[in-house]
């Protein structure tokens, strides 16, 4: 009971909001066919969860975020160990290359995807793990270089070998900087999926939106749109949640950004927590590649019209 | 001789890499290793851009998009550097009322509105702009108001107690110990403008930077992509240059410990 009411008096500003918006349509102040009230967004929800296979969009979003993800940070904490270990003097040279492509502009980057790969499956994945990549690297490369030489040094002196220095010694002490870089990442996956399915996807959560944005669909625009916000909104929830629990001992400095802001009590993660969350994610994987399989059955279907196939299921 | 010695190496430090990847690229399109079909080699995106200079659709492409990401961009400081102030400052009650909408509305994807804005500002510049708007305001308010809480508060109250008025005290204080902050906020603003201006102009334009690309790409114009491409990282490293440089400026005697990089 205490927790619905603090619930209610922090989001208090939300639901009066809510409210507003409910009444103003209704008592006809805004134009309803413009701006239809939150009720009607969410029956229109769950009509799309029944008519339209809302989980097979979701999950195959899910999907691309997640692969991507998997692939950008091992390749990043990969070569980030390469650069700081075994090529050591190569990075100082490299930076400048490097520097340059982490600005480069991914939307721009898209069309030149497409180009390489096709525009499949593989042209977004690749342009997700582009983004991502880049804080992973950095956020780890710096992490691997500031690791305490004292430690390295005792650790070595007491006749360690390379490898047990980076998993034992090293790996540790940076992970929650990994971690960081892995969060930024998967943010701006996520922001760049929906506009990578929307220029041009074969299903997915911002293909419904611009499907019913092409369709004039109002209340299905709001809809799809209410669904990606909410599903930023948990994912973030979701990787803050992860990072209190991991990393329970690290000190909490000021947040890196806006998101992050709201303080939350910090426990650690039991070992059965995490299990379930590895198993969440790889049920997501399998789940995913599943759904993309029937999306790509129904793209290759010629009785269904394009933009109509995904409101015909 | 041992300057010019380590101008070169620095110079060699500096950017070696890139133009070694520049000569292995163009190499490689020379030789016939990479398809010209798909890549393009510098020398003909250096010949394409020297055309669009010339014909001035660079400067049309560039002036349009530039004023779109500037207009976005000016409006995030004018609303988000006073909202911050308030909500880190003045109104604490404030702050706890409205903060978790705004931390809220700070996560919003900005293309699930995309259709939204459209819908309600039509397919103009409006929505354009208020879709830059949308994406570079939360940086800035939000450091703005971690700004506002860095201030020292024994330094209010010496200046209290001295008698300044209200407009001393935020110009003296407030401002310059809040600076650091509020430069990583423009920055980060500014970047953001720039970056989400493409897609905005992909989406619905027919002028601008976004639009030569995505224009390119559907008519398959390949030297036009990566032209178009090369112009935007020039403008993007710009920008983010020209930022830092006002910020080392001006703001380089302090330094924000928990500025966002």
């Amino acid at each position: 009971m205490r927790a619905v009411k603090g619930f209610l008096g922090r989001h208090a500003i939300v639901i009066a909001l809510l409210c507003l918006w409910e009444l103003s349509s209704r008592l006809n102040w805004t134009d309803s066919s413009y701006l239809p009230p939150p009720s009607v967004v969410a029956e229109t929800v769950f009509e799309m969860w029944n008519r339209v296979n809302l989980f097979m969009h979701l999950m195959v979003s899910l999907f691309r975020v997640l692969a991507s993800l998997l692939l950008a940070s091992a390749l990043g904490i990969l070569s980030a160990r390469l650069l700081s270990g075994l090529l050591k003097g190569a990075y100082p040279w490299l930076e400048s290359l490097f520097k340059v492509s982490a600005l480069v502009n991914p939307y721009c980057l898209f069309p030149l995807f497409i180009v390489f790969f096709g525009p499949g499956e593989y042209a977004k994945i690749a342009v997700l793990s582009w983004v991502s990549f880049w804080p992973v690297f950095f956020n780890s490369y710096t992490a691997f270089k500031n690791v305490d030489p004292l430690l390295v040094k005792t650790a070595r002196s007491m006749g360690a070998s390379g490898a047990s220095i980076f998993f034992q010694v090293t790996l540790p002490q940076s992970l929650p900087s990994v971690f960081n870089g892995i969060r930024v990442g998967v943010q701006m996956a996520f922001f760049i999926l929906i506009a990578a399915e929307m220029t041009g996807a074969v299903a997915g959560l911002g293909w419904i939106v611009h499907s019913a944005g092409a369709l004039n669909q109002v209340d299905r625009i709001y809809g799809a749109g209410l669904l990606i916000v909410l599903s930023g909104f948990f994912l973030n929830r979701f990787l803050n949640y992860l990072d209190r629990g991991l990393f329970f001992w690290k000190e909490t400095d000021t947040p890196p950004n806006a998101a992050d802001a709201l303080e939350r009590p910090v426990k650690p993660l039991s070992a059965l927590k995490l299990s379930f969350i590895g198993f969440a994610v790889f049920l997501v994987m399998a789940l995913g590649v599943y759904q993309l399989y029937r999306a790509e059955i129904m793209l290759n279907d010629p009785s269904v019209v394009p933009e109509y196939r995904i409101w015909t299921e | 001789m041992t300057a010019i010695h380590d101008f070169l190496t620095r110079a060699f430090y500096k950017c070696g890499s890139l133009v070694l990847f520049v000569l292995l690229w163009q190499l490689a399109c020379s030789t016939g290793l990479a398809p010209e079909t798909f890549v393009a080699s510098p020398a003909v995106i250096v010949k394409t851009l020297w055309i669009y200079l010339w014909d001035g659709s660079l400067y049309k492409h560039s002036v349009i998009s530039l004023s779109r990401a500037f207009t976005g961009f000016a409006l995030a400081t004018l609303v988000g550097v006073p909202l911050g102030f308030l909500l880190g400052g003045w109104f604490k009650s404030f702050e706890r009322i409205i903060g978790p909408l705004l931390y809220f509305l700070a996560q919003f994807n900005p293309f699930a509105l995309f259709s939204v804005f459209l819908l309600l500002f039509g397919i103009g510049e409006f929505s354009k702009v208020a879709m830059i708007f949308w994406v570079s305001i939360w940086p800035v308010l939000y450091n703005a108001s971690l700004g506002i809480r860095s201030v020292d508060p024994a330094q209010v109250k010496v200046a209290r107690s001295l008698g300044s008025s209200k407009f001393t005290l935020l110009w003296k204080i407030v401002i310059p110990s809040s600076a650091a902050y509020l430069f990583a906020g423009l920055r980060l603003s500014a970047g953001t403008a720039f970056f989400m201006l493409i897609p905005a102009e992909m989406m619905g334009a027919s002028r601008g930077l976004g639009w030569l690309i995505i224009n390119a790409q559907v008519n398959y114009l390949i030297p036009r992509l990566y032209a178009g491409t090369l112009v935007i990282v020039i403008f993007g490293f710009l920008i983010d240059y020209l930022f830092r440089f006002l910020e080392w400026r001006l703001v380089g005697w302090k330094r924000p410990e928990a500025a966002l990089s």
